[in-house]
């Protein structure tokens, strides 16, 4: 147990490591990515320039600035943006935990509820118009882009019906904190989660029936229905239970994307200044830091769920707990 | 009128506090809440000596002070420079090269602390010891500036500014003569803060201040707060005026399109960014009251570079000024309410400028229409046919749209040519490297000051252009050993005489368009939409919207 645990530990450091070497890298080989200029400000004398390149460490060798930005991320925790210069990206990216996991959160139990009803009653019903009504449904949700339906969702919402009786109750777009107002926090993100939770109910909903009705053709369903139990039972105990195991690898894999800033989109669409929020942010000013410390925390997350998941299945399925 | 309200502030002071009859009885009836303003993004450091932003600046105007500030008023009066904190404006002495001020009494930081001398000559000093972005520039003619460049750390100044501890006066003294000193000490880079801030970019930490607000929160990925500075106390209504509201709160982070709607339901006042253009024709309709079109000094321009193939040929680069039809650019900047055309640096009321246009069908004060015929026939005479020319631009949708627009007229007039967006971060710094041998590029310059030396001194002089480096603001590479002594005249007379001197600017701007290192494409106007509940909407031409000037009951 131990022994996995620390070869998680160590794939981590491996994947960081990787993923931070290229994003330094790929940072200092765009052409006219020499952060100094833009710093020091328009027309800025040859002088000025210097002491800037200076003091923000330009003049070094890339290893020794990639030292520099490492130990600064993960020791002293005192890394400034480029940009907003002062700015602690650690502490930064920590504020912005929160705003992110209340968004995701809400849309995971969301879509996770209504993909689960959604692929059970189109599996229950092959075939029938009910399954093919649910499944075109989904089909649209998958291919609607989130920040169009984002957009809709505030045009609908925030501008042409925002006076009337059914959204007249939806707050300005920004983000609550759920300590100083449960009530806001909620309403604000109502439209967030269910504009993120579409399209992965629709992914689910697909997924969960295909799943079952696959397993629906095992032999131990078979077995199952030669001892005498009822089909509901047999939906439930045995189809369903199997069939969740594709469906929570994709959960794993979805939720520690989505936590490690996928929700991007969503969060700038509605305001949210969240994990993705910071990310675009950073992208669109190209401020070295804080990119690198969005980048980091994201593919830890994504480590940690993967082995997170790796845990679910074995709880879920009987087999891989024998071997 | 305007010597009676000075005379009349000046005995304001004395008498210890006073206000003009029309803003007290406002002050009165409108004074209290919160001004909700929006922006995508926070303006970088809070920092006024290095934030060099028009988001900070604008916001800098009722927080910060220096020793002069520009009139907070609408029109040509905004340009004007008004004593501040300084009593009055400095004595000049010893062949221009002295200024001597004498610093108000009784004001204090919105942390308690006194104002004094020592405050001054620190804030000079720390001006150059963060590397303020201008100080290599604009403050380099004080005396011992070379040695604060040069090590920045044990800047003193000394002989440069000079405090009088008794008499209470500051002694500016400058290696020699500038005519727009006044301006560059009345910009936020030179703002008087406590002698005790830290020689450091003091990025998201707020520093105290002397204007009627104070900076009382700040996250960059949230927004910023600025609350009443309980210790302030108005000394010059020009200069420095109380303001409306109580509070104005600054969010960081709904996009363009969210703002809109925000603004229209009443649950923001104001945003910084830009309009976005899907949704002009919807405010036009429906909130013209809203909307506030005001001029800007600024200027947006296709740089040919000088100093490679085909440009390096004046008639190659005269072509293309006169084939451009700056009405199609216009058009796709949102039209006539947005942007009038142009074809010479200086931007409309500006200091210097003379209406000139040799560019066009017809010649002569106005552009009329593109002359396609003529430009052809130029680029025949320079022998440059079928050279290939790529344009780099900005990767916003207006940017684009130009860099198309530009290709499809070098095309018609016989090029090979090619648009590549760049990242808007990048593009400015990339188009000024001349290791990156950019041919063509489309950017724009916004004054610092109204002085005509702004754009053409800062634009095209050879000391501007610095090859290999990411800031080399001569982007056409332009050098012309006669212009550049013109407007070293024309700097030097602006001391003694700036009527004469403007004159000089303006038969300098006309011999630089002729030449055509760059082709000037429009002058873009600034709209602001607020919400329905602001009231009293003031736009200064140097700062933009007096945002404290406005109330919200």
């Amino acid at each position: 147990m131990i022994y996995a645990i620390l070869r998680r530990f160590g794939q981590m450091l491996f994947v960081m490591f990787g993923i931070s070497v290229i994003v330094f890298l790929i940072f200092f080989a765009t052409p006219g990515a020499d952060p100094a200029a833009r710093i020091a400000g328009r027309n800025a004398s040859p002088e000025v320039l210097a002491a800037v390149r200076h003091s923000f460490g330009f003049d070094q060798p890339l290893y020794v600035q990639y030292t520099r930005m490492m130990e600064k991320i993960f020791v002293t925790g005192d890394l400034t943006s480029f940009v907003n210069r002062g700015w602690k990206v650690v502490p930064a990216v920590m504020d912005s935990i929160p705003v992110t996991l209340s968004l995701v959160f809400g849309a995971a139990v969301l879509w996770v509820v209504v993909s689960i009803i959604i692929g059970i009653v189109a599996a229950a019903t092959r075939d029938s118009w009910l399954d093919k009504l649910l499944m075109a449904l989904g089909l649209l949700g998958i291919s609607m882009p989130v920040y169009w339906l984002g957009e809709v969702m505030n045009l609908i919402t925030q501008s042409r019906y925002h006076d009337s009786w059914a959204f007249s109750w939806v707050p300005p777009l920004g983000y609550k904190n759920f300590s100083d107002d449960p009530r806001g926090w909620f309403l604000t993100l109502v439209i967030p989660w269910i504009t993120l939770a579409i399209l992965y109910i629709g992914i689910y909903g697909r997924v969960l029936r295909a799943a079952i009705i696959e397993s629906m053709q095992e032999d131990y369903i078979r077995t199952a229905r030669a001892k005498g139990l009822s089909e509901t039972r047999i939906l439930f105990r045995h189809a369903l239970r199997t069939s969740l195991i594709a469906f929570v690898t994709l959960f794993g894999l979805d939720f520690g994307a989505l936590v490690g800033g996928s929700a991007l989109l969503t969060e700038v669409v509605f305001g949210l200044h969240g994990i993705g929020k910071l990310t675009y942010d950073a992208l669109q000013n190209l401020d070295l830091p804080m990119i690198m410390a969005t980048v980091m925390y994201a593919s830890m997350f994504v480590v940690i769920a993967n082995a997170v998941v790796d845990f679910v299945y074995i709880l879920l399925d009987p087999r891989l707990r024998a071997s | 009128m305007k010597k009676l309200l000075l005379a009349a502030s000046a005995a304001a002071l004395l008498a210890g506090s006073w206000l003009a009859p029309a803003h007290a009885e406002y002050l009165k009836e409108h004074r209290g809440g919160t001004i909700r303003l929006l922006a995508r993004s926070a303006a970088g450091t809070l920092d006024p000596h290095i934030n060099y932003t028009d988001q900070g600046w604008q916001m800098y105007q009722p927080i910060y002070d220096g020793l002069v500030a520009f009139r907070k008023a609408e029109g040509v009066e905004g340009f004007s420079v008004v004593p501040d904190l300084a009593e009055a404006l400095p004595t000049v002495s010893n062949d221009g090269k002295t200024f001597t001020f004498k610093l108000r009494k009784g004001i204090k930081f919105s942390n308690g602390q006194d104002l004094g001398v020592k405050d001054v000559v620190a804030s000079f000093q720390r001006i150059f010891k963060v590397s303020g972005p201008t100080s290599g520039t604009f403050y380099a003619g004080i005396v011992g500036a070379d040695k604060c460049l040069a090590d920045t750390k044990s800047c003193t100044l000394e002989g440069g500014v000079v405090a009088d501890e008794a008499a209470g006066t500051i002694t500016l003294n400058l290696t020699k003569p500038d005519a727009e000193i006044l301006y560059k000490l009345a910009l936020p880079h030179a703002v008087i803060l406590p002698a005790d801030t830290p020689a450091e970019d003091m990025g998201s930490k707020p520093i105290p201040s002397t204007g009627p607000y104070m900076i009382s929160a700040f996250d960059p990925n949230k927004g910023m707060t600025v609350s009443r500075n309980p210790n302030f106390k108005q000394w010059s209504e020009e200069a420095q005026p109380d303001g409306y509201p109580d509070v104005v709160q600054y969010d960081f982070g709904l996009s363009e399109e969210a703002a809109v709607t925000a603004i229209q339901n009443g649950e923001a006042d104001w945003m910084f960014d830009a309009l976005p253009s899907d949704r002009l024709g919807e405010l036009g309709s429906k909130s013209m009251d809203q909307l506030h079109i005001s001029p800007l000094s600024a200027w947006w321009y296709a740089p040919l570079n000088t100093r490679m193939a085909p440009f390096d040929n004046e008639k190659a680069r005269q072509a293309v000024a006169y084939a451009v039809d700056r009405n199609t650019l216009v058009k796709l900047f949102g039209g006539k309410v947005l942007a009038s055309p142009v074809c010479q640096v200086l931007p409309p009321d500006f200091p210097g400028h003379e209406d000139y246009c040799p560019f066009t069908k017809n010649p002569g004060a106005k552009w009329s229409a593109p002359d396609v015929d003529k430009a052809k026939q130029l680029v025949e005479e320079s022998g440059t046919k079928g050279q290939k020319v790529t344009i780099i631009v900005e990767d916003t949708a207006i940017s684009r749209s130009i860099g198309v627009y530009l290709q499809s007229v070098l095309t018609n007039i016989g090029y090979v040519a090619d648009v590549k967006p760049i990242s808007s971060n990048l593009q400015f710094t990339y188009i000024q490297n001349t290791n990156n041998k950019v041919q063509m590029s489309v950017t724009q310059w916004y004054k610092d000051y109204p002085a005509a030396s702004d754009f053409l001194n800062i634009l095209f002089s050879c000391a501007s252009y610095r090859e290999g480096s990411d800031a080399s603001i001569n982007i056409s590479g332009f050098c012309d050993k006669d212009i550049d002594a013109q407007m070293q005249k024309a700097l030097d007379l602006g001391v003694t005489d700036q009527k004469a001197a403007d004159k000089l600017w303006a038969a300098i701007d006309k011999q630089v368009t002729d030449k055509a290192p760059a082709v000037g494409l429009f002058t873009p106007k600034r709209l602001d939409f607020v919400s329905k509940r602001i009231g009293n909407f003031k736009f200064n031409p140097q700062f933009n919207w007096i945002i404290t000037q406005s109330w919200v009951q």
